[in-house]
Formats: C-alpha cells, sequence, structure tokens
C-alpha cells in the first residue's frame, strides 16, 4: 500500500535506493549530502547491506565499484569537491562499465564555496569531468517525490547501460521536507548477466555486454586501460580503443530519447521556460501566478543524455528562458541544438530564482 | 622426471644460475631465435627433483622453478621412463 | 592442481622486463594460493597502477585493475560486499605508499579481511624510473638526480602501527620463506601485509652501479637482515647499519577483523 510522508529530499533519495535494492553505500561526510550517509548507516545493516564509511571519497567510490563488480547494487553520496575527487574513478567505472550510483548535492562553488547554500555548477562537471571521452546519465529532481522515484530510476539505468548514473540534486531539494507517497514496491530492471561463452566486453547490437558478476566463474580481468572484448589490455592498438571509447558513448547517446524523461506544458507556447532541478519549481509558481501569459514549460529530469528533440515539442517558440543555478551551463547545450534564440537567466549565490525576477524577463520578451 | 626450460618464456635473465644448488643451469652461449639467450642445463638428471619427486610424492627444492620470473621452468613426465645414471658431486 | 593452473598462460610472456622480480612474487602468491586450497572462483586479485599492478591479468582469476593507488579502497568495496570472495591485492612501493598511503592506512586500521603482497623495487619502474617513498637514501633516479635525500619508508613497521593483523617482509631471493609468510598471510583473518623486496634492474640498478641481476639479486641478499639478528643486535647495542632493512615476521595477532565470513 502507498505510504504518505513528510520526508526530507536526502532521506528521500535514501529510501529510493533501499528501495531500488541498493545494498552497499560507501561514502564520506560531506554538507548538504550528509544525511544520505546517516540514513543509509542507520538503516542497510537492518536489510542486510553494508555502510561503510571510507576515508575519503576517491576511496567512497572505489568502494562502490569494487561492491558492483560483485552484483551488488551500490552507491555513494557527495557534495561538490568530494564530487571533484571522485572525477578519476568515475573515469574508471565509464571505461569498465561498471553499474554504479553518485548522488551529488549539489553546493556553491568552486572549491569550498558555500557549503550550505545550493547551487547547479557541477552540471558540465558530471558529463565531462574526468578525463578522455565517456557518456553518463544524470538525472535532475525538483522535488522531494522526484529525489525518491528518480533514485529507484538511477539504479534501473545504471544497471541496464552498465554507467555511472548520477543523481544531481542540490542543497534545496536535500534539505527540503515535503509531502511524499511512498509506493509499496518500485520497478526493478536487474542487470543482464553474462551469458557462458561469450566474451566479457562483447557486445550485442545494443552495445551493452553482459554483466560479468565476480566469484561467479567467469575469470573476468577488468581493467581502466583500454581492453578488447576478452578484457585483456591492448592500449596500444588505435582500432581497438576507438571501437571501446566509441561504444561507450554510443550504448548512451543512441538511447537518449528512448530514455528521455521530460514533462512539457503548453506546447502552442511562444515563450518557453526550459528548467531542470530546483529551478522548476519557481517556474511552476510563474505558471500558476500568470496563466493569462500562456508560457510553456519543458522541465528535464534527465538532463545527460541531453534529448534534443524535445525542442521540436514546442513549434511556436520564440524564445527558450533557461534559468540555472550556475552561468548558463545547460543554456549552452540546448543553444547548440536550436535555431531558437536562447535566453539564460543564470542566478549564483545559492538561493532560488524568485518568481518576480523570471517574471521581469519574461516582461523584456512579450 | 625431466628438467625443462620454456624458450618461448624465457628471457635470459640467468636468476636460475644464481639459485641452483647443483649448479644445472649454466649461462647459454647463443641466441635462440627470439633474441634470447637462454641458459643452458649442465646434466640435469641430478636435480633433487627430477631424481625423488617420485619417491616423495611432493616436490622438493624446486626453487628455480619458484624464482624464475618468467614461469619458464618446469618439470615434465618421461614417457617411456629412461633410467640414468647419476653421480653426485661433493 | 598447482601453481601453473593459475596463470592466464595465453597471455604469457609477460611484459615485466629481463632480471625483474615481480613474476617470481606472483609465483609465491600463486604457490601460496594454491597450497590453501583456494577455487579459482571465489578468489580475487586486485591491484592498483604500476609494474606490479599488472599481475593480475596473467592470472585466471576475476581480478581487478584499479586507478593508481585506489587498489586497497576497490577490495574494501568488494570484500565488504561479498565476503565469501578471498582477495588478494597486488601493490608496489609507489602505488601503496605514495598516492595509496592512506588507503594503506585505513585498510590497517579497518582491519579488512584481505592479503596485500607489496613488491617494493624502491623505484617507480612502469613511468621509467622515478624516485619513490622508498629509494633508499642517496640512490639515483629520475628525479634525484643527485641522490635521494629522504628517509626511506618502513611499509612493514607502518603496517604494524596501523593494525594490520599479520605483517611479515621478505625478498624475492627468499622464496621459500616467502611462499610462507603469504601463506599464513591467507590463513590470516584479517588484514595480512608482505612486503617482498624486488629487484628492478633496469629502472633501479641500472642507474646504481647494480646493472647485472645478479648484482641487484646480490643487494636483496646481503642488506636483508634476519629479524631475530636485528634484535639480537638491538639488545647487544650493536649498531644497525641504515642501509640495512628487517626480513622476518613483524608480528602476528588477532586484533577485531572486518568482512570476515561468518
Amino acid at each position: 500500500m502507498t505510504r504518505i510522508e513528510f520526508m526530507q529530499g536526502n532521506t528521500a533519495c535514501a529510501e529510493g535506493a533501499l528501495a531500488a535494492g541498493c545494498r552497499f553505500f560507501g561514502g564520506y561526510p560531506i554538507t548538504p549530502s550528509t544525511e544520505i550517509a546517516e540514513h543509509m548507516a542507520r538503516r542497510l545493516p537492518k536489510v542486510g547491506g553494508t555502510f561503510i564509511q571510507m576515508e575519503d571519497e576517491i576511496a567512497g567510490i572505489a568502494s562502490v565499484i569494487g561492491a558492483s563488480w560483485t552484483g551488488t547494487r551500490s552507491m555513494t553520496a557527495t557534495s561538490g569537491p568530494g564530487f571533484s575527487l571522485m572525477m578519476e574513478n568515475i573515469g574508471y567505472a565509464a571505461m569498465t562499465e561498471t553499474p554504479c550510483v553518485i548522488v551529488n548535492i549539489q553546493r556553491g562553488g568552486p572549491s569550498t564555496g558555500q557549503p550550505t547554500m545550493a547551487a547547479q555548477g557541477d552540471m558540465l562537471q558530471c558529463r565531462f569531468g574526468s578525463h578522455g571521452d565517456y557518456s553518463i546519465i544524470a538525472l535532475s529532481p525538483a522535488s522531494v517525490q522526484e529525489m525518491y522515484d528518480l533514485t529507484v530510476k538511477a539504479f534501473n539505468l545504471a544497471d541496464r547501460f552498465r554507467v555511472p548514473v548520477f543523481v544531481m540534486s542540490d542543497e534545496v531539494i536535500g534539505h527540503m521536507r515535503e509531502r511524499i507517497e511512498i509506493p509499496e514496491t518500485v520497478p526493478i530492471v536487474p542487470r543482464n548477466g553474462l551469458e557462458q561463452g561469450v566474451l566479457p566486453f562483447a557486445a550485442g547490437e545494443d552495445k551493452i555486454p553482459g554483466f560479468p558478476e565476480f566469484g561467479r566463474g567467469f575469470g573476468v580481468h577488468v581493467t581502466g586501460l583500454t581492453h578488447d572484448e576478452r578484457g585483456y589490455p591492448e592500449a596500444t592498438d588505435p582500432k581497438i580503443h576507438a571501437g571501446l571509447v566509441g561504444r561507450l558513448v554510443a550504448k548512451v547517446e543512441d538511447a537518449r530519447h528512448e530514455i528521455a524523461d521530460y514533462s512539457v506544458t503548453s506546447e502552442g507556447a511562444e515563450i518557453v521556460f526550459i528548467t531542470y532541478g530546483p529551478t522548476t519549481r519557481t517556474v511552476r509558481q510563474l505558471l500558476h501566478d500568470r496563466p493569462e501569459a500562456g508560457i510553456g514549460h519543458l522541465q528535464l529530469r534527465i538532463v545527460w543524455p541531453f534529448p534534443e528533440k524535445v525542442l521540436q515539442a514546442f513549434p511556436k517558440a520564440r524564445a527558450f528562458i533557461v534559468p540555472e543555478m550556475n552561468l548558463g551551463q545547460i543554456a549552452r547545450e540546448i543553444q547548440r541544438h536550436t535555431c531558437v534564440p536562447v535566453v539564460s537567466v543564470p542566478k549564483l549565490g545559492g538561493e532560488l530564482h524568485t518568481p518576480d525576477e523570471l517574471a521581469a524577463v519574461l516582461e523584456g520578451l512579450l | 622426471m625431466k628438467l625443462v626450460i620454456d624458450e618461448r618464456r624465457c628471457k635470459g635473465c640467468n636468476i636460475c644460475t644464481m639459485v641452483c644448488p647443483y649448479r644445472i643451469f649454466r649461462e647459454g652461449d647463443r641466441l635462440n631465435d627470439r633474441g634470447v639467450v637462454v641458459p643452458r642445463l649442465d646434466r640435469p638428471e641430478r636435480c633433487t627433483n627430477c631424481r625423488l619427486q617420485g619417491l616423495y610424492g611432493r616436490r622438493l627444492c624446486g626453487v628455480c622453478q619458484m624464482i624464475c620470473p618468467d614461469q619458464a621452468i618446469r618439470w615434465e613426465e618421461e614417457k617411456p621412463y629412461e633410467p640414468h645414471r647419476v653421480v653426485i658431486e661433493f | 592442481m598447482s601453481a601453473d593452473d593459475w596463470f592466464r598462460t595465453d597471455r604469457l610472456p609477460h611484459i615485466y622486463c629481463t632480471g625483474c622480480g615481480n613474476g617470481t612474487i606472483i609465483n609465491c602468491t600463486l604457490e601460496a594460493v594454491d597450497a590453501m586450497g583456494w577455487n579459482k572462483n571465489d578468489t580475487v586479485f586486485i591491484s592498483g597502477i604500476g609494474c606490479s599492478s599488472r599481475a593480475p591479468g596473467y592470472i585466471v582469476t576475476d581480478s581487478l585493475h584499479t586507478t593508481h593507488g585506489r587498489a586497497l579502497a576497490f577490495a574494501t568495496g568488494v570484500k565488504l560486499a561479498n565476503p565469501r570472495l578471498h582477495i588478494v591485492v597486488f601493490t608496489g612501493d609507489g602505488d601503496l605508499a605514495a598516492i595509496g598511503g592512506n588507503h594503506f592506512i585505513h585498510a590497517c586500521r579497518r582491519n579488512v579481511d584481505m592479503t596485500v603482497v607489496c613488491m617494493n623495487n624502491m623505484i617507480y619502474g612502469m613511468t621509467g624510473g622515478q624516485g619513490s617513498p622508498c629509494t633508499p637514501v642517496g640512490a639515483l633516479s629520475t628525479t634525484t638526480p643527485y641522490g635521494m635525500g629522504e628517509p626511506v619508508f618502513d611499509l612493514a613497521e607502518l603496517a604494524v602501527t596501523a593494525g594490520a593483523n599479520y605483517v611479515a617482509r621478505w625478498t624475492s631471493y627468499h622464496v621459500t620463506e616467502l611462499t610462507r609468510a603469504i601463506q599464513t598471510g591467507l590463513e590470516t583473518p584479517g588484514f595480512s601485509f608482505i612486503e617482498a623486496m624486488v629487484q628492478c634492474p633496469t629502472a633501479y640498478g641500472r642507474r646504481n652501479k647494480l646493472r647485472q641481476v645478479s648484482d641487484m639479486i646480490t643487494y636483496l641478499k646481503t642488506h636483508a637482515l634476519l629479524m631475530q639478528k636485528k634484535k639480537r643486535m638491538e639488545e647487544e647495542g650493536e649498531p644497525i647499519p641504515p642501509e640495512m632493512f628487517a626480513v622476518g615476521e613483524f608480528t602476528r595477532r588477532s586484533r577485531p577483523a572486518l568482512g570476515v565470513p561468518k
């Protein structure tokens, strides 16, 4: 039966993870994500899982990747500085195709920045932060309910695509308390196991190889070096490298429209707000306050891979307004895919845009 | 049992020539087709393991195999069994 | 079954230079693992980056070749998520003592049930011979062209202090003792640390008048000071030459361990 609760965003994230079958958490305390670790520390031992507080975030993500190879759904949660520390191993997870979930409760940066204030400044870092070409999936919740739902979804996507999946939330949603409906069961899409006799890194048409879990006799060699289909290092063969990295990117990018998760309001609108995460809430308020203006709204729940076809949902659009709590990181991505003028409304400092601020931008365009 | 050096694996480091108590391994003097000077065997039938493994039912000494960094030293069963005359030096 | 059965024979010969001691350490480790009677399906070899860390690639079991210095953090995750698996970590002096130092002391402190074999060749071999925290004082390397000026990290003593359950040090010359030490490590519940001093004629010996493999082995042989002898020398007030390193068993105890299957 569906339970209705009043819950904090970070707690909802942890509960979502547990419902999705997460049984390993390795992390390091950092404001404003600590509540996730605290909640997991309390709950995981009771459901037969493992919580471990590692010595730093590098070790946190490393332990998560290690745990994932035993077939356990694993996650870590962090914020800005810890996220930067994790970057090398995120690249490792992408290269070795390790499913894992990384929750980033974003705070003001760069460096230590504003530990207790919200931001969306890591949106490009989560996509491009590690060296080399790779692709990941990033989700962005706009409410406590979405925090729960998208965390569940993150685990399913990670297991399906064998990539690191990011829940790119922020201090606003993480520390907000709100009504949440907790369903009795959540949809769980398990990992495709490797079939006996198939090479461990040989992919079929979907470009996603089966997962050779440790301890099942596959004898798989997992390496961050460029490897062939057997998993053996082949670091100097240009063809193998191009094939491998091409596949790592394509397996996610080719599926971007299929997995796209968004909601569209007023398709016939001329002025359209595009949001992800907490700014969605400001725009909803604006839509509520000014129903007569005929404003359109697109909320992205999966930001990466960017599903550019959704922009065609607004055939009459003459401006896209993109409010973000950074200096226009996703506005630039939108600009890349459309001829419609894109108006970036950046806001730094840790506070959400107010409906009045967005109304002023709207006035300027009407 | 017969002592064998695998020429496909040996890199010619000559560590085996240092450790054998019978000095069975001697530095080689010619390059093989991989460009490696593989050590030669001097009366390998003197090897303790060759003589006594069957009797004791376990590996004896075996330091050359353990220390060979390239996994190039091993023992092979001889078929058919040929008796060797073994001269032990004191 | 013998140690030979644990090799991925299709990948041999391995990439190590002529005379490198790492191959010897793999032999000794596999010999010990084989003597334990472990199943290939539930044994996992984990490593970081460097010469030593290429080792798991030559072993038939599941293996994880991870990022530089982080092998112990990955291993902690694997072991805690599935305590049924036996974990052996291969690492080197640069991997473990420099970039992975923090993970090392914390893995010792947590006493996670695993065995760590550190191939200490006193140099960064894979990158061409730069000074490491274990390069002896005065030794030449590409980044210490006027001689190493920093003191050496004693990894075995560090592991003892940080709380490992079993700590030993031998060299690649002492194959029998090393194998026995590794096997004791595998048998001990909790964190076992075995430091194996190895020769690196290519990157270390070449710059330090130990160009021949035999010179480097002789160096290891003559600089190894047996633990019992060291203790006796200390009791008798005899000075211990600073370039010598102790070999033998450093500790064997049973502190509470993490990840031991129930």
